[in-house]
């Protein structure tokens, strides 16, 4: 998108102001009414939009260092939908919740407006004329000692660095630092030293058995995307997959993907590396790690005979490079690099990354009073750093302190000067994404608020205040800048915009990182006190807590305890009863640096000697801000503590740590011991996990690798035997019902055919009847309307639980987050964030279930699976919601949909009551209604909203729909271009970003589309399939890898 | 029940039927068919949009509304489009004129003009345009002749039984030409459009029994038929019609 429109002193922002205001008339108004708002024209149309219709542009994501490209839907001058570019070679079309969430950045109703600046510890808005000049005044005045300055950046690949490097050296002042404190400094290191390069390419596909000592690489761990991409790739070749084995105190989201659990102490998983590879005895690591010993004996003969391994580290302790290294010998001793890990395609997201111990050094110089002026831009130091590191008090030293942040976060608060940037969808940039390889960021829409900008644009217009350092800028912006030094000039730049990746280089950062500033060695963790090791880790959804400010993120349950708008604590639940602490009790965790108080989480996959608590939440702020309800609040009120959605919500993990790092110059999360202790309080803890087991339902099914390849019709054992000639439904005469099996056999298959499933009128499959029964809609009707059969099946052997899904479908469907505080029923003084979430009103229309299996009491075991299941409107054939509707709101389309009429409905409930896998919602609120204080919406999160998708009011159901808008589009595309519809043309929102490719969605009636091939895998099955229902989603079974070489079970 | 409920309850029903009644009434008469706000600018569409024999330049109603064939949205002209002739054009009559002048400074200012909205389909419902303009529907079959209005009203009452009306008893293309004014112009071929009648096309698809029966709602009349001369209903273009054709 251009900046201009061509036309002089006609700025396209304008426009879109302008057509903005029609949307907000419209917004409030029925059929009825006399006032039905204004249509406001353009000034100018645009070439490249029609109004309606979608603009697509390919930009870079920025919510981790990754460099995923995104697809931006742009409709009407404002992105409404992120999704992944599938010409992308990191993320090939796929996106994160975390990615997509970058949408909610971008229209947060928090966002800074404008320059400020602090006089006399009050805020005051100025214009950036004078905020500019200010800032070139003190960068004057601070010429002498200019090379002690300090600019920490948020860690970003690209030629953004080394532009900023070069405009600090034209004041004298050194490198910035180059932050990201998810980052794993250790398993970084130990890459450069082993591999040579900073990020080797994983290719889990490779391998025979994948072996992870604590990298969550579903996650937080590396590129979560590109890796689970790979790993879900791997998994699906079933019989040839890779076993997964992950050895840690705590069994992460990644860890419950695993196949075999070892739980060891932590920081042990040195001794168990070292052991592994021979250089140590077994029964050593065992005894300091332990884990039996007969366990690692046949890891060790497993990892021999399986060839190639990958063994993968990202332990997070005092030893973390240790162990990395320890791990990475392990690889070259087994052949693996080259094959599964990949020097030679490196990955080059966490190239120039900085340490932990050169922020703390920088930090040190700060208290020290050294630091002339201090910069601070998306990184958040004030709450990141742990408590220990005192950051606030040696910041408060620096005489002027400038943040480009986007939101007013802690550590702007602490600010002299804000000159507030632009979202990396309103900017320019780059990226870097392997060797040659650049992926571009344009901006997808203009800013949002007229006041923001650029922080690379404002640094040049700083830059060319001054004759000295303006020879320098000879391009009048950054975009510019960029063109300039883009091999191919203009041309070249704008035709590789279009696809947004393509060849090329950034700009090399040729400032030396500086020498690795090692933080003071720290002490082993069992030579600190405390009966429990404490486990601090990023949060899979929250990340190092960016991610807070965000109500989609805050509304995503996390994917291990479905917890959401809260911290937790993990106990197991052998500690937890003999500490007579029970599922919600306060305890209170205190280390030798400090104490946070939260709900406990019972948890099986944690060790009894452990505690873990996530990174993310506990955003506070200086100035105090009492409760308040947002929609009164004027919009010129600064949010501290990062905004509405994040401040006073949970606790702050880092106030337990030290600042011990590992020999990396990292920070250690786990690194201490701690103590914990009941409170006495106790309240529901805000969860979205109904029960974590099946008790015998076969929601989630399995089967082990063994049973694979036997039909599902005939033989004994595992399926159960279909009887051709029998009764499908009966169960099988005398068998033991297994928990978390099916009650009953099952067919491959949909088992209503296209248009003839309507109540009732089936049969059953292997009745004669069959096919002659036409349901409620003829399949030769004249419309045409019953040709397809929309269906949908989802592997479980890919999901990996990592809710991308469900984030995507809030986006794509107006989906209102109801857990703030406010949002309850009434002003209540105490109201607390998730009191809708307990009470069980979220409304995500597809959720991630996960439930375990093994591990029946209470004692601890390593020896219990999570199954995760995409859990959404089944569109049975039979639906047991349809004919309980009063007011036929509910009925059954003849393709298929079950549909909800949202103008028909009244609001009884009955379909919830009666729909046997809770997949409706109420709204109980007027969730989109911007005069209720419940409105999910504030002005401009509003602006997301998906024009294509009724915003829906109160007292009203819904329910997932298949991205109906979606089929319509399609449908009417198809019809203007005057063909039929390609098979697998589109697909519906949480397909389209699945990160791990399980689910497929289609039509089942042409058998050209994926789903139809899908549909009749042998691992198929209907959830609640004895209940008839006839559903249009299929679950294909996971499929287990036992270990080789186990102990037959008792 | 006591005597005393019992006259307690009489009344209590006889206002609950009065109510009934009123509600009945009023939603029978919620249609804002027939308003015509006055707009910003005088905007004669019979002098733009009329036919030529008629005064008018016999402008496309597409030339203006240009997405209509393109997206759900018809879209209002750019400020723009209006001085792409107005520049040179100034207006003869007084009245003309006026009106003129107060595009021009809308232009100058670089303000958008803030015309009323007429037409508006609740928020629960998804009206495509480009799936009608290309069906061959004229524009004038839902919004009245508008080339020959002074000032634009609603003219259908964009209810739901009307929108149902011409979903299941079909559209017919020579009575929307009809409807159009357009007495001697041959139909209308909007690009990418499948003009009536043409082979290959599912036009006048032939009319079996439908087994559909929208829930709870019965077949609507078919109020075309009956009427005299009217093209019988087997020759008519008909179109989906369950709920989630529109609403979702």
């Amino acid at each position: 998108m251009s900046n201009d429109t061509g036309s002089p002193g006609v700025k396209r922002r304008d426009f879109l102001k302008v057509l903005g205001a029609a949307g907000a008339t419209a917004g409030a108004v029925g059929c009825s009414s006399e006032k039905v708002g204004k249509l406001i024209p353009y000034l100018v149309s645009p070439d490249e939009t029609v109004p309606g219709v979608s603009t697509y542009y390919a930009t870079t994501c920025r919510e981790c260092s990754a460099g995923c490209g995104l697809i931006a839907e742009t409709r009407d001058g404002r992105t409404i939908k992120l999704e992944g570019n599938p010409e992308h070679p990191l993320n090939r079309g796929a996106l994160c919740a975390r990615g997509q969430s970058a949408l909610q950045g971008l229209y947060n109703p928090d966002r800074l407006r404008g320059p400020m600046v602090k006089e006399n510890g009050a805020w005051k808005a100025i214009e950036w004329d004078a905020a500019l000049s200010l800032l070139s005044q003190k960068l004057a005045g601070a010429r002498g000692t200019a090379a002690n300055a300090v600019f920490i950046n948020q860690h970003e690949s690209g030629s953004f660095p080394a532009f900023l490097d070069a405009w600090l050296a034209g004041y004298g002042m050194r490198p910035h630092l180059s932050v990201d404190f998810e980052a794993d400094s250790a398993a970084i290191e130990a890459n450069r030293r082993s591999y040579g390069v900073a990020w080797p390419r994983l290719s889990f596909a490779d391998a025979k058995l994948i072996v992870s000592f604590g990298a969550d690489f579903l996650e937080t761990w590396g590129l979560s995307v590109p890796q689970q991409l790979d790993f879900a790739d791997a998994r699906a070749k079933l019989a040839g997959a890779p076993r997964f084995v992950y050895i840690g105190p705590r069994r992460s989201l990644t860890g419950l993907n695993a196949d075999q659990w070892i739980a060891c102490k932590p920081g042990s998983e040195l001794a168990i590396a070292n052991a592994l590879a021979g250089k140590t005895s077994i029964a050593d690591a065992a005894q300091q790690s332990g884990v039996a010993e007969t366990t690692l004996q046949r890891l060790q003969q497993e990892m021999a005979q399986a060839r190639p391994v990958m063994a993968l580290a990202g332990t997070r302790g005092p030893n973390a490079l240790d162990v990395a290294l320890a791990v990475a010998a392990l690889n070259q001793a087994n052949g693996a690099v080259g094959t599964t890990i990949r020097p030679a395609e490196p990955v080059t997201g966490f190239e120039g990354i900085s340490r932990f111990g050169e922020l703390a050094a920088a930090v040190e110089r700060m208290r020290a009073g050294q630091v002339p002026v201090a910069f601070v831009r998306g990184a958040n130091p004030a709450y990141a750093l742990p408590a220990s590191a005192r950051f606030a008090d040696a910041f408060g030293k620096v005489p002027f302190k400038v943040s480009f942040s986007l939101y007013p976060d802690e550590t702007t608060e602490l600010c002299d000067l804000v000159l507030p940037d632009l979202h990396s969808l309103e900017s320019w940039g780059d990226a870097e994404v392997g060797r040659g390889m650049v992926s571009l960021q344009q901006p997808a829409m203009d800013p949002v608020f007229a006041g923001t900008r650029a922080t690379a644009d404002v640094l040049m217009q700083v830059a060319l205040k001054e004759p000295a350092n303006a020879a320098r800028y000879p391009q009048k912006d950054y975009r510019s800048w960029l063109i300039q030094r883009f091999p191919g000039g203009m041309s070249a730049f704008t035709s590789a915009l279009v696809k947004g990746v393509g060849p090329g280089a950034v700009a090399p950062r040729t400032a030396p990182a500086g020498a690795p500033a090692t933080l003071a060695a720290a002490s082993p963790i069992d030579s600190t006190k405390g009966d429990f090791y404490l486990v601090v880790y990023p949060s899979p959804v929250l990340g190092d807590g960016r991610g807070a400010n965000k109500p989609w993120l805050q509304e995503l349950p996390d994917p291990v305890s479905k917890v959401l708008w809260s911290s937790w604590v993990e106990l197991h639940p052998e500690t937890a009863y003999r500490l007579g602490i029970d599922r919600g009790d306060i305890v209170e965790v205190s280390t030798a640096a400090g104490k946070v108080r939260a709900p406990a989480y019972l948890y099986l996959g944690i060790r009894p000697d452990t505690v873990a608590v996530a990174l993310g939440q506990g955003h506070s702020s200086v100035a105090k801000l009492d409760q308040f309800e947002p929609k009164h609040t004027d919009p010129k009120v600064v949010q501290w503590g990062y905004g509405r959605y994040a401040r006073n919500i949970g606790v702050r993990a880092q106030d337990l740590l030290g600042i011990a790092g590992d020999a990396a110059g990292g920070l250690a999360l786990v690194s201490t011991r701690a103590s914990i202790s009941r409170t006495g309080d106790s309240e529901p803890l805000i969860s979205t996990e109904g029960s974590a087991r099946q008790h015998g339902r076969g929601i989630a099914q399995a089967i082990p690798l063994s049973e694979l390849g036997r039909s599902p019709r005939g033989d004994e054992g595992g399926v159960a035997a279909i009887a051709a000639e029998g009764d499908a439904k009966a169960p099988k005469e005398g068998a033991e019902h297994i928990p978390g099996e099916p009650p009953t056999a099952f067919l491959p298959g949909l088992r209503s055919p296209v248009a003839a499933d309507a109540q009732g009128e089936l049969g059953s499959p292997t009745s004669k009847d069959q096919g002659k029964l036409k349901g409620m809609y003829a399949p030769d009707h004249w419309s045409g309307m019953a040709e397809r059969r929309w269906a949908m099946t989802i592997d479980l052997a890919r999901c990996t639980g990592c809710s991308a899904c469900v984030t995507a479908c809030y986006a794509e469907n107006n989906i209102p987050t109801v857990g703030a505080p406010w949002q309850n029923a009434t002003i209540w003084a105490d109201a607390k964030a998730g009191f809708n979430i307990v009470r069980g009103r979220e409304m995500n229309w597809i959720r991630l279930e996960r439930y375990f299996e093994g591990a029946d009491d209470a004692k601890f075991t390593e020896d219990f699976e999570a199954r995760f299941v995409p859990m959404l409107c089944q569109h049975c054939g039979n639906a047991p919601c349809e004919p309980v509707c009063p007011v036929y709101a509910t009925y059954h389309a003849p393709d298929g949909l079950n549909v909800q009429v949202y103008n028909r409905c009244v609001g009884t409930r009955y379909c919830s009551n009666n729909c046997p896998y809770k997949v409706r919602y109420f709204n109980w609120f007027g969730y989109g209604e911007p005069d209720r204080k419940q409105y999910a919406f504030p002005s401009p999160l509003d602006w997301q909203l998906n024009p294509d998708v009724t915003v829906r009011t109160k007292g009203v159901m819904e329910k997932c729909s298949f991205c109906v808008q979606r089929i319509r589009e399609a449908e009417t595309r198809v019809k203007t271009e005057g063909r039929a519809l390609v098979a697998d043309e589109f697909t519906t929102a949480c397909a389209q970003a699945c990160p791990s490719r399980a689910i497929t969605f289609g039509d089942a009636a042409d058998p050209n589309w994926t789903v139809a091939k899908h549909v009749e895998d042998r691992r198929g099955y209907h959830v609640f399939d004895e209940l008839n229902t006839y559903t249009a989603v299929v679950y294909l079974k996971k499929v287990n890898h036992p270990e080789p070489a186990a102990p037959a079970k008792a | 029940m006591t005597q005393r409920r019992k006259w307690a309850a009489i009344p209590g029903l006889f206002i609950l039927a009065v109510g009934a009644v009123v509600l009945s009434a009023y939603s029978g008469a919620s249609s804002s068919q027939g308003r015509g706000p006055v707009q910003p600018i005088n905007f004669p569409h019979p002098r733009h949009a009329g036919a030529v024999k008629d005064g008018g330049l016999g402008l496309n109603c597409l030339y203006c509304h240009n997405a209509a064939n393109k997206s759900s949205d018809v879209g209002m002209p750019a400020v723009s489009t209006c001085m792409g002739c107005h520049t040179i054009i100034a207006g003869q009559a007084d009245s003309s004129k006026r009106e003129i002048a107060k595009l021009v400074k809308y232009a100058s200012e670089n303000k958008p003009v803030p015309w009323e909205r007429i037409h508006k389909v609740p928020e629960y419902v998804h009206f495509p345009h480009v799936r009608h303009i290309n069906a061959g529907v004229t524009c004038q079959t839902c919004h009245g002749q508008v080339q020959k209005m002074q000032r634009v009203y609603q003219y259908s009452s964009l209810n739901m039984g009307w929108c149902i009306n011409c979903h299941v008893n079909g559209y017919d293309p020579k009575e929307g030409q009809k409807a159009a004014g357009y007495d001697n112009v041959p139909p209308a071929n909007y690009s990418g459009g499948v003009p009536y009648g043409t082979p290959g096309s599912n036009a006048g698809l032939p009319v079996r029994a439908s087994s559909f029966t929208p829930p709870g709602m019965g077949l609507p009349r078919d109020t075309a038929a009956a009427t005299a001369g009217a093209t019988p209903s087997a020759q008519r273009r008909r179109a989906r019609y369950d709920c989630a054709s529109c609403h979702y």
